[in-house]
Order: structure tokens, then sequence, then C-alpha cells
């Protein structure tokens, strides 16, 4: 199965609630022991409202939304992204993704991250290209039998 | 410069002890080795269910030699091996590692990420010996809406024992004075 993309065509929005645990379980793994993601007291005493979700988590979060919403078929090359604002626990967020420009084996698409007030917390620009149009010194040249 | 930190700010001694050392390599290191229940653990975390992340039989029939990471997963990762103990970590709990400078002494500036650009060149797959180089390549000082800040940028490029370069990222963090000073 092959699918086609077009610029102007809009991923379905990823929606997800970051919880206090989950950023614990994020601290853990990444073995990152900044405390303003899980110590709330100290997050005040730095001024934050709360617990403040960590920027990797939400690149993870946004880039979740290009691959679950392109599929195997495709993998990132390039991303970048800027915050504009930080985020707090718990919080209930969208990505949305939008293509800018499509030329055959790659793709760019927009990035937003949307919060519930209508503001936008995040921007990036996320750069796609066919799994099958490379090597195999880099990603497979097959996606025969592949899970999506 | 047009603009520097106020004098006798935490800001200033850092910008002071910092901003000579752009271009520098900061760190060039053997990271060990990645192992698949990392890679497992961090897709659970993030919500990733492509069995890609955590079932090696997956990852084989997509083309992949054992499970591969979700695209930002080195770049999240602040520590590696066993970290560095309790009483030496700074009071708000970052390390002092050498992957991003955050100023000799007890300076408690407030640390916030601002932004990255990554290059994925390679699948990052579990069992992969990994090498990181990382160097400082700038310190800006601006005046923005929420005070005095620095801007820090670092290149970090992850490569496998062989050389063969996997993800090339370039962070910035800002830094702000303490609470107390700002």
């Amino acid at each position: 199965m092959s699918i086609t993309f077009q610029v102007g065509d809009v991923l379905p929005r990823l929606r997800h609630t970051v919880t206090a645990l989950q950023l614990f379980r994020y601290s853990a793994v990444t073995w990152n022991p900044h405390r303003i993601h899980f110590d709330a007291r100290y997050a005040r005493e730095e001024g934050h409202p709360g617990l403040a979700l960590h920027s990797h988590l939400r690149a993870a979060l946004a880039l979740r939304c290009v691959t679950e919403g392109l599929g195997p078929q495709w993998h990132v090359t390039k991303f970048d992204y800027r915050l504009r604002k930080p985020v707090y626990a718990p919080a209930e967020l969208a990505y949305a993704a939008r293509v800018t420009e499509a030329d055959g084996d790659s793709m760019t698409l927009e990035l937003i991250e949307e919060h519930p007030s209508g503001g936008v917390g995040f921007e990036g620009t996320v750069r796609v290209s066919k799994t099958g149009a490379v090597t195999t010194e880099g990603f497979p040249v097959s996606t025969a039998g592949a899970t999506a | 410069m047009s603009f520097v930190p106020e004098p006798d700010t935490a800001l200033a001694a850092y910008y002071a002890q910092t901003q000579p050392r752009v271009g520098a390599v900061l760190a060039r290191r053997s990271l060990g080795t990645l192992d698949a229940v990392t890679i497992g653990r961090y897709a659970v975390t993030i919500g990733a269910a492509d069995p890609i992340h955590y079932d090696p039989a997956a990852a084989r029939s997509a083309g992949y030699a054992d499970v591969v990471a979700p695209p930002n997963m080195l770049a999240a990762i602040v520590e590696w091996g066993i970290g560095t103990p309790e009483a030496q970590l700074q009071p708000d709990g970052t390390p002092h590692d050498g992957e991003m400078p955050l100023g000799d002494g007890d300076l408690r500036l407030r640390v916030m990420g601002a932004g990255e650009e990554m290059e994925l060149v390679s699948p990052v797959i579990a069992g992969t010996e990994l090498v990181l180089e990382t160097t400082l390549e700038a310190v800006t000082p601006k005046q923005t809406r929420s005070g005095t800040c620095v801007f820090v940028t670092t290149s970090h490029t992850f490569m496998s024992a062989e050389g063969a370069v996997l993800n090339r990222n370039r962070r910035t963090v800002v830094l702000r004075n303490p609470v107390q000073e700002s």
C-alpha cells in the first residue's frame, strides 16, 4: 500500500494528556535529575507554577504525530523546533502537522503544539524521506512485512 | 557585543567564564552500548506503540538489525552510564557532566530548553556502541520580556564506535539568574 501526500495535507492530530507520572518516568528513562520536572516544591521555588514538561518529551510527542500519521513508509531525517512557552503538568496537548513541501521521495511538514487556550507552545519543521529511498547503509531498503 | 548581563550577577559570572570557550570541544567520550531495554522503555514512556521499538522480530521484518530507537531518544538522554552521585549534583539537580556548561561554583542559574535542530543520519539500533562529541557553539546574552537571559548553544554528534554518524543535533538552552536576583 502506498499513500501519497500533497502540499496542504494535514495529518491526524495527536491528542495527549501529559501527567506528573509521565514526567517522572521520562526523567527516569532519560536519567534526567533536573528537579523542575519531578519536585513541585522546588519548581515553585524557581518561579514555575508546577512541574515543567521536558522539552524533549514535547518534541517526542510532536514526532509521534508525524511518524504515526505517515506510517512506516516514511522516516524522519531532519527536525527542528522552537519552544514558545513552558508547559506544566497536567497538560492537555494536541500536535498538528501539515505538509508544506512534497517532492517525490521527501516531504517537509510544519508542526505545532496546540494548547486548550488556543495558544501555540511549540513550532517545528520536520523533513521525512521514503524509507525505500535510501541504501542499506542507512534506513531499510524494503518495508516488506513491516508492521504498521 | 551590544548587550552583556548586569555586573555582579550570576549570569555575568557565567558569561565571563563561558563565552571565551565558544568553539571548544567540550567532550568526546564513549557512552557505552545502547541496550534494547532502554530503547523499549523510552518508547513506552512517550507512548510510541510501533513494535519496531521493542520487538526484535518486528524490527527485523521492517529491515532493521534489532529494535530501533525513537527519533529523538539519543538527544533526550541527560546522563549516560551510572550518572552523577547525588552529593555532586547542583541544587536544581542538574549534573556537571561536560555536556552543557553550567558555570563554575554555585551560580544557581535557572535552566530551560529553548529549541533544537537535529539531523537523523542513520537509524539507532540496540547493540550500537556509541561515541558522543560535544562542542560549545554560542553563548549569547539577551534582554527578554522575562528579564536578562543567556542563550547557550551546543552541538552534539552521536557516532558509532567505527565513526559512522548517527545523529547530529544542535541544542539551545536559556539560562536565567536565580529567583532572588532576577
